[in-house]
């Protein structure tokens, strides 16, 4: 996560829940009720950034009643419902749609907070999503560079479907980071061999 | 930041390093030796073949001026065994690269020698392109070696250009294939070994980027379970040196 990392940024950027733990006085506006108090329990999306900060600053009162601004509870991208399709098939859920900085995000609030199990189910996710890119990212490769000319010289013989498009679609950043790479590297692969051919 | 070039060696340098292989030549015309970088070229005498650098076989093929003896695993029959190895009987691995030269001489049987100071034992250096290679094995530079063979000097082949060429790209997918699968082998905590013993040159060009991103994204996803992990096994750590240490008051 560098200085510099515009995903990183945006990541930053990211809506979480958050609960107020205590009245301040005239952040109504966040709510929606100028010029008012903002109520303690109020929920509200904050960005993550904010949250991190209002999450670990804390009253400054050194007895024992100190207490942090917010509390904040896992995102919707990384509610029950989205880990429970993951762990039953990683590859079947749009990623994007739950957040376009989906990895980005999840490794925020895991560092924020501790969620042994989510670990461990994004990692299989990762995992069996970046076999699945690499192999679409070999057959995309394959149909934009010859699609029309040399069907017999095709180093892969598999088309795009219409499935393929729609996982394609729910890719988050890291995972589109991933099919570049693939998809780069299957590109150079045939441009060698075309260009053995030529010589 | 500055340098757009990616990690690692790009196809183009991979090919052109490939052609530093020897391959075996039965030549048309004498030839002088050569006094080039890498060495003295053999004299070519026509019936008789000789070991020269790709690149300048390939020169003296296109000239008409030698004829390029296909390597041993280049053949169909090898090929397709290899191919059923990479399927049937391990369909999980790659299929291992060529053994290293003997020790044992073939002028003296049951004698094992030390090999020689100067002999080269690392895959960049083995002559595993020329005649003599043993049939069965990828060498390191196989795709390169056998893509440009098949370019230029596809008469030379044992068996039609063709079926030796479909029998490469059944290769190819197969182990792209693998290379793709290898990565599961990282979806449980503790394991992440990924083998890659016997895979090319240009393979690992071709999948270095994809690879090396799917291990960095693992490594990010896990980054906050490992500092836990280290910091309760630090306080463990702690607590049993304690233990250790009345146990040696004790003693």
């Amino acid at each position: 996560m560098s200085y510099y990392d515009i995903d990183s940024i945006l990541t930053d950027a990211e809506k979480i829940p958050c609960t107020f733990q205590l009245d301040i006085p005239d952040l109504g506006y966040l709510d929606n009720n100028p010029s008012h108090t903002l109520k303690s329990g109020t929920r509200i999306q904050l960005p993550l950034w904010l949250a991190e900060m209002l999450a670990i600053a804390n009253t400054g009162s050194l007895d024992e009643q100190a207490k942090s601004f917010v509390t904040f509870d896992l995102p919707s991208a990384l509610g029950n419902d989205v880990v429970q399709a993951l762990k039953a098939d990683p590859r079947a859920v749009p990623l994007r749609d739950q957040s376009p900085h989906f990895y980005g995000l999840a490794t925020h609030m895991m560092d924020l907070s501790e969620e042994q199990e989510l670990a461990a189910v994004l990692r299989k996710t990762f995992v069996t999503r970046a076999s699945e890119i690499a192999l679409h990212a070999r057959k995309v490769g394959g149909a934009n560079q010859h699609g029309a000319k040399g069907q017999a010289d095709e180093a892969s013989n598999l088309g795009v479907g219409g499935a393929g498009e729609e996982f394609l679609r729910g890719l988050d950043e890291w995972e589109r980071k991933l099919f570049r790479k693939a998809h780069d590297g299957t590109r150079a692969g045939k441009e060698w061999m075309d260009s053995v051919k030529k010589r | 930041m500055a340098l757009p070039l990616p990690p690692g060696l790009a196809q183009a340098e991979v090919a052109f390093l490939a052609e530093m292989e020897l391959v075996t030549v039965v030549p048309r015309q004498r030839l002088e030796s050569i006094n080039l970088l890498s060495g003295r070229t053999p004299v070519l005498r026509p019936p008789h073949r000789a070991p020269l650098p790709l690149w300048l076989a390939l020169l003296l093929k296109k000239q008409r001026r030698a004829n390029i003896v296909p390597p041993p695993w280049l053949h169909p029959t090898s090929l397709s065994q290899i191919i059923h190895r990479e399927t049937k009987e391990d369909p999980t691995a790659f299929s291992a690269p060529p053994p290293p030269p003997s020790r044992a001489h073939p002028s003296q049987p049951g004698m094992a020698h030390r090999p020689a100071a100067d002999a080269n034992l690392s895959p960049p250096f083995l002559p595993s392109c020329t005649a003599d290679a043993p049939a069965g094995y990828l060498p390191y530079h196989w795709l390169e070696v056998a893509e440009a063979l098949l370019a230029h000097a596809g008469d030379d082949m044992a068996a039609p250009p063709g079926e030796v060429r479909g029998l490469l790209r059944d290769l190819v997918e197969v182990r792209a294939a693998k290379m793709r699968s290898s990565t599961s082998a990282l979806e449980g905590f503790g394991g992440g070994l990924m083998s890659l013993r016997g895979v090319g040159a240009m393979e690992l060009a071709e999948s270095r980027g994809f690879v090396l991103g799917v291990v960095d994204g693992v490594r990010r996803i896990g980054a906050s379970a490992e500092a836990t992990r280290r910091e309760e096994e630090e306080m463990g750590g702690r607590r049993e040196d304690d233990e250790g240490s009345d146990d040696d008051m004790g003693i």
